[in-house]
């Protein structure tokens, strides 16, 4: 399944409706619907804040492959921007020190199987990986 | 759908879903709650890292007049994530 939206925060609701229409028609637990549906919003809003070149639609994919589901967000005609190395949010700082912004991405490493990025003719494209039979909103893999 | 009620001076509850599309109700109310409060999060059923923004950023406000936000009722999802974020040293979770 993909679908394309504005790149703007109102496409939000279509976003989380269309992954609604995924998690119904597979069947997908609620546990796992929350985590996905955090991880498309973190990514998808991360594309809309940090806008890299253009005002393409963003392209949305779901996909259900075995136990998991499978997330491409594709953003045409931008400039390369690969969120998989961006340092890690400092979580651990007491409050005084903490910054305010950079928690989603890395909140999203901590949901994600696997999470990687691929850059080719000015094409941006984040590919996710989540195992669906978590209990919880971690990912498999993924350290604490 | 989002939104703020405020029961008391002090106590205030979210309800809904707070994405990065409604986090300017939350930073509304939020920016004007200048003591100690608790917040109840029963009838939240969704927050990003948007909304989770507007918490740290309300809870360094507050602590420099030794002020905090005491956050309560979060469901299981709210509470593992705010573990992952750390929030479970900065702020008082019951």
């Amino acid at each position: 399944m993909e679908k394309k939206f504005p790149k703007e925060m109102g496409s939000l609701n279509s976003v989380f409706e269309y992954i609604d229409e995924f998690m119904l028609y597979h069947r997908i637990n609620h546990s796992a619907s929350y985590a996905l549906q955090f991880i498309v919003e973190e990514l998808f809003t991360n594309l809309v804040k940090y806008n890299r070149g253009s005002e393409n639609e963003i392209a949305v994919s779901l996909e259900k492959v075995g136990d998991s589901a499978v997330v491409q967000l594709t953003d045409f005609d931008v400039d390369e921007y690969d969120l998989t190395k961006l340092p890690e949010a400092s979580v651990d700082q007491p409050l005084g020190r903490r910054p305010v912004g950079g928690l989603g991405v890395h909140l999203v490493r901590k949901m994600v199987d696997e999470l990687r990025y691929e850059y080719s003719n000015r094409v941006s494209k984040i590919v996710v990986t989540k195992n669906l039979k978590s209990s919880g909103v971690q990912g498999h893999g993924q350290e604490q | 759908m989002f939104r703020v009620t405020v029961k008391s001076n002090n106590e205030i509850e979210l309800i809904g879903r707070l994405d990065a599309s409604q986090v300017a109700v939350a930073r509304e109310a939020l920016d004007r709650v200048d003591r100690s409060s608790t917040i109840d999060f029963r009838g939240l059923e969704y927050i990003s890292s948007a909304g989770m923004g507007v918490l740290i950023k309300t809870q360094k406000r507050l602590s420099e007049s030794n002020q905090k936000l005491i956050l309560v009722n979060l469901n299981s999802h709210i509470r593992d994530i705010f573990r992952y974020a750390g929030f479970d040293r900065v702020f008082e979770i019951r």
